[in-house]
């Protein structure tokens, strides 16, 4: 369970300062799939940043289980996101001079057990088991993005965080990403928070929280989520 | 008003100041050096000039035959302004008891001669009324702390004459008060200079005419046609010595230390503005692929591609020039102040110094035209950026693949990823990779020509007075004497052995070619002096033959087994002698031969001038000095010591100076690595941000960015130390003259000092590009479209 508790983010200080998050409370279950939307500026980052733990609050409390983040070391922090949270980027963020089984594999390092045969598995689960050896330049923007998500997958973290994870590719290839983020979610039991400000998406989540200047104005959950496949925008 | 893309520039330089600092300094430290050591190049030459015009320094000087004559025939041959005839004396002096060896030079008593004349420091000049006044040269003057007033004794056949001084006076001859072209390196115990009356150095010469003359030629412009001519008259006339400005030993070996600055004030700004070019070029690049999308606004926006080339033109030209401008004032401030320290060490006659507005043009002009060469490069890339795509925010993709290390040590394959990460980081920039060796390359050029300066020194110095000169002392004697004095010296307490030699000038002739040297007669088992060939091994004096200084293979060109003609001065006999082979040593080019075969040839017994001395283990070296110097015969004491120390006191500012390179040098290899690692970093902050966000701990990504840089220095070590000793080699070979054999020697440690100190200061380099990434903040990197 991530539990939010009058978070509240500040950028800044004075009349410079940039309230990224106000008194925001929230209760997100394990395994749900929650869609936050929002406009640009809304916040909806900031909070995937926060329970991703790469980003400190000004306020309020956070807790991922029994796990309260801003009590946190920065040792803990470390493991925290090496063991609890996954991340998928928008913008991928593969290291270019790394295989794709080696992007995965570098990460998969961090945690236990044999690293490479995670991430050959993780790879294997988003398509790729062909493309194993190529470099990002050699990829094509979904793959790239597929490579992302085997990359959070190796560690098997309980909770999946993805930053506008369709934002850089086609629609065909976005909505495969996404019925991708849904499958595996379910398989493996995971919390996937999935950060856009496409509407759309959100009728393929268990729950959509709509944020708006740093508050939440919408907190819905869908009783029929439909296939990533349908959606369209 | 200021324009936006001037404002814009100036912010990005405020906010990368480091980075621009680092080129700043670099071009700073480049251009100083430049001016300060070109200025002083220039000031030097002007002084001498000034002194050799002010004071009629010769432009010939002839020796030996028919001296009159000889001036005569000068004196009508058209560009000769003036010959003046002198007699010279080589004669024994003591000063505040201390005998030493001396030289007498006559000079007209009615006022200063028409060549070769003399600046008066203190007191006045000679006097026809004093006849026993004489002048001194300031070197001897100081190290005795004489004054007009004072006496000075000379050796007069048998009996010491004590002679008044009327003046202390400094002479273009004796400026580096060398007592022949082989013996550059004297010590004032041992060598000094006066000035008496014509009469008296006559007299004192045992002769009744001059014996040398010396000629200055219209305006005192060299001539070198005219020196072959009346070089050629000379000898016609029996001269034994013919030498000319340029070969004057005094003037000889400045002129080694002005090429020493003409060198330097090429190549060491070289080393810098290279540097500073490329740490700029490295800046520069990163701006404009940082840039692309603001690139891409500009353009679609209306700039023209020419305004976008020159803002980016000014990232180089504008830290060029505000590294140079203080740079040349501070390098033409220093030319005047070691202009100064060094006419006044030596004392040189006359110092010049003067504003030369060229080199300050040309210093900055180098600093401006290296880094806006720099900019040029990326500046033409940025204007070429296609709007449309830059605005988009996409970089061209970095192209991945296996490294060159993994491909040839398969092995590296098993290493864990971010070790392999390492390695191919280093790749993926391959030019970025090639310049920050390349400045580590750099660095160790200036390192290794420094310091090997220091080790050839010291091995030059082991090498003559250690290895090969094997005396304590060389005892010289009043007059020629017999091998039973030299004996008598063994009789001295705490003497263990002595050996007899003779020491003579002589002309050695080869077909038409000559050179003057001295020729050194020993025992032929001689234990006081070893003989080390071209190849570097150690031979004995053969008792037939000749052994010459490796200097004369080439000036004569002759080889082992020709026959020479050696004209011996005070006999004024011309014997043949064959080459049995040649030496290879540090300090002048020789003659040797055993004493029986110097015998054979010249005829006769041979007589001795000098003994090689050899202390008793445990002797008191000062004591045995003064029981020696207290024997009638002994004209003076050569402590071997003494030169040895002379030199050792010379190191100092050799010490001074590689100290200053090596800060320099250092600083060099700071800017260079910590650009090109800044700019690693900032380039990969994304990647950095996101092995962050993933639970990688900063300490790893420190370590794996530490390492990626560490190998690309490490890279360039290797490289650096074998172009940092062939580039000595060639610099200090530029110094090679029959005065000085400069081999070029580097100690196995300095070579492992030197890579050291360049892995220290990558090190160091890297630490702030790594406190850096401490302020990198994830969230933000992360989600950035480029980085």
């Amino acid at each position: 369970m991530i539990s939010l508790n009058g978070v509240g983010k500040t950028y800044g200080e004075g009349v410079a300062a940039v309230h990224a998050l106000r008194d925001v409370d929230l209760e997100i279950p394990d395994g749900e799939l929650t869609v936050i939307l929002g406009p640009s500026g809304s916040g909806k980052t900031t909070l995937l940043n926060l329970v991703g733990a790469i980003d400190d609050l000004s306020s309020g409390s956070l807790r991922v289980g029994d796990v309260d983040l801003a009590a946190l070391s920065a040792d803990a922090r470390v493991d925290y996101r090496r063991t609890q949270v996954g991340f998928v980027f928008q913008f991928f963020n593969l290291i270019p001079t790394l295989t794709a089984a080696e992007n995965v594999e570098l990460v998969a390092e961090l945690t236990r057990g044999n690293g490479a045969q995670r991430a050959r598995t993780a790879l294997e689960q988003v398509g790729l088991a062909e493309r194993l050896d190529h470099f990002p330049s050699q990829l094509s923007g979904g793959e790239q993005q597929r490579v992302a998500i085997a990359r959070a997958l190796a560690k098997e973290p309980p909770i999946l965080l993805c930053d506008e994870p369709t934002g850089e590719l086609d629609f065909e290839t976005g909505r495969l990403i996404l019925g991708l983020l849904r499958r595996l979610g379910r398989e493996n039991g995971q919390t996937v928070l999935l950060v856009t400000h496409n509407a759309a998406i959100g009728e393929m989540a268990d729950r959509v929280v709509r944020l708006r200047s740093g508050e939440i104005v919408e907190d819905r959950h869908i009783e029929s989520p439909v296939d990533a496949e349908t959606l369209t925008w | 008003m200021v324009k936006p893309l001037t404002r814009k520039l100036f912010r990005d330089i405020g906010r990368h100041r480091a980075q621009f600092i680092a080129v700043m300094v670099t071009v700073f430290l480049g251009v100083t050096i430049f001016a300060a050591t070109y200025d002083s190049y220039q000031n030097l030459v002007a002084s001498y000039e000034t002194t050799f015009s002010e004071y009629h320094f010769a432009n010939l000087t002839v020796a030996g035959g028919d001296i009159e004559a000889i001036a005569a025939a000068a004196a009508e041959t058209p560009g000769v302004e003036a010959a003046h005839s002198r007699t010279i004396a080589d004669v024994p002096l003591r000063a505040d008891e201390t005998k030493l060896l001396g030289r007498a030079v006559g000079l007209p008593v009615t006022g200063q001669p028409a060549v070769n004349q003399l600046k008066v420091l203190d007191g006045t000049y000679l006097d026809a009324a004093r006849p026993g006044g004489v002048l001194v040269e300031e070197h001897m003057a100081d190290h005795f702390g004489l004054v007009p007033g004072s006496t000075v004794e000379v050796l007069c056949g048998t009996d010491w004459r004590v002679l008044e001084i009327v003046g202390v006076v400094s002479s273009p001859e004796y400026i580096w008060p060398a007592r022949s072209r082989q013996e550059i390196l004297t010590t004032p115990d041992n060598f000094g200079v006066v000035f008496t009356g014509e009469s008296l150095a006559r007299e004192l010469a045992g002769v009744e005419s001059p014996n040398e003359v010396v000629l200055y030629y219209e305006n005192g412009e060299p001539d070198e046609a005219l020196s072959v001519e009346l070089g050629v008259t000379a000898r016609n006339l029996g001269a034994t010595q013919v030498y000319t400005r340029d070969e004057q030993p005094s003037n000889a070996a400045l002129s080694e230390d002005i090429k020493g600055f003409e060198e330097m004030a090429l190549l060491f700004p070289v080393l810098f503005i290279v540097a500073a070019a490329m740490a700029s070029y490295v800046m520069i690049s990163r701006f404009v692929y940082a840039q692309r999308p603001h690139i891409g606004g500009m353009l679609a926006n209306g700039f023209t591609r020419g305004q976008v080339l020159r803002h980016y033109l000014g990232y180089g030209w504008i830290p060029g020039l505000i590294g140079a401008v203080p740079g040349a004032v501070l390098g033409v401030f220093l030319a005047g102040v070691i202009t100064r320290l060094y006419t006044g060490m030596l004392s040189v006659p006359v110092t010049l110094i003067e504003f030369h507005p060229t080199t300050l043009a040309a210093g900055v002009f180098i600093g401006v035209l290296a880094t806006l060469l720099a900019a040029l490069a990326p500046a033409l890339v940025a204007s070429r950026i296609r709007p449309a795509e830059a605005m988009r925010g996409e970089t061209p993709a970095g192209r991945g693949r296996v490294s060159i290390a993994e491909r040839l040590l398969p092995p590296l394959r098993r290493l864990p990823i971010r070790w392999r990460m390492a390695f191919r980081g280093i790749e993926r920039n391959p030019r970025r990779t090639l310049y920050t060796m390349f400045g580590v390359v750099l660095s160790l050029v200036l390192v290794l020509v420094s310091w090997g300066m220091i080790d050839t020194v010291e091995h030059l110095l082991d090498l003559q007075f250690v290895q090969i000169s094997q005396e304590d002392a060389v005892v010289y004697f009043a007059a020629p004497v017999g091998i039973e004095e030299v004996a008598a010296l063994e009789a001295v307490p705490g003497v263990a052995a002595a050996e007899p030699a003779l020491e003579a000038p002589v002309t050695v002739t080869a077909g038409d070619r000559t050179y003057d040297t001295v020729l050194v007669a020993l025992e032929a088992g001689t234990e006081m002096h070893n003989f080390r060939s071209v190849d570097g091994s150690w031979i004995e004096l053969p008792d037939e033959g000749l052994l010459l200084g490796k200097a004369l293979g080439s000036e004569l060109g002759i080889e082992a087994g020709d026959v020479v003609g050696v004209t011996v001065a005070p006999l004024g006999i011309t014997v043949e002698g064959t080459v049995a082979g040649f030496v290879d040593e540090p300090l002048g080019t020789f003659a040797y031969t055993s004493r029986q075969y110097a015998a054979a040839q010249l005829g006769g017994s041979l007589r001795v001038t000098s003994a090689l001395v050899r202390y008793s283990e445990g002797a008191d070296a000062a004591v045995v000095r003064q029981a020696i110097t207290e024997l009638p015969d002994v004209a003076a004491f050569e402590d071997a010591d003494a030169l040895y120390d002379v030199m050792n006191r010379y190191m100092m500012l050799f010490y001074g100076f590689v100290g200053i390179m090596l800060v320099f040098g250092a600083a060099m290899a700071f800017a260079l690595i910590f650009n090109a690692m800044t700019v690693n970093i900032a380039e990969r902050s994304r990647e950095v941000a996101t092995l962050l966000a993933v639970g990688t701990k900063r300490s790893t990504v420190s370590r794996l960015i530490t390492a990626e840089n560490l190998i690309v220095a490490v890279a360039g070590i290797p490289f650096g130390l074998v172009a940092g000793y062939y580039l000595s080699a060639f610099f200090w070979g530029s110094f090679e003259s029959d005065m000085f054999a400069f081999d070029l020697y580097v100690r196995p440690a300095t070579f492992a000092f030197a890579g050291l100190a360049i892995v220290v200061v990558a090190l160091i380099s890297g630490w702030p590009g790594l406190r850096a990434l401490r302020r990198l903040h994830i969230p933000t990197v992360v989600k950035e479209r480029s980085s």
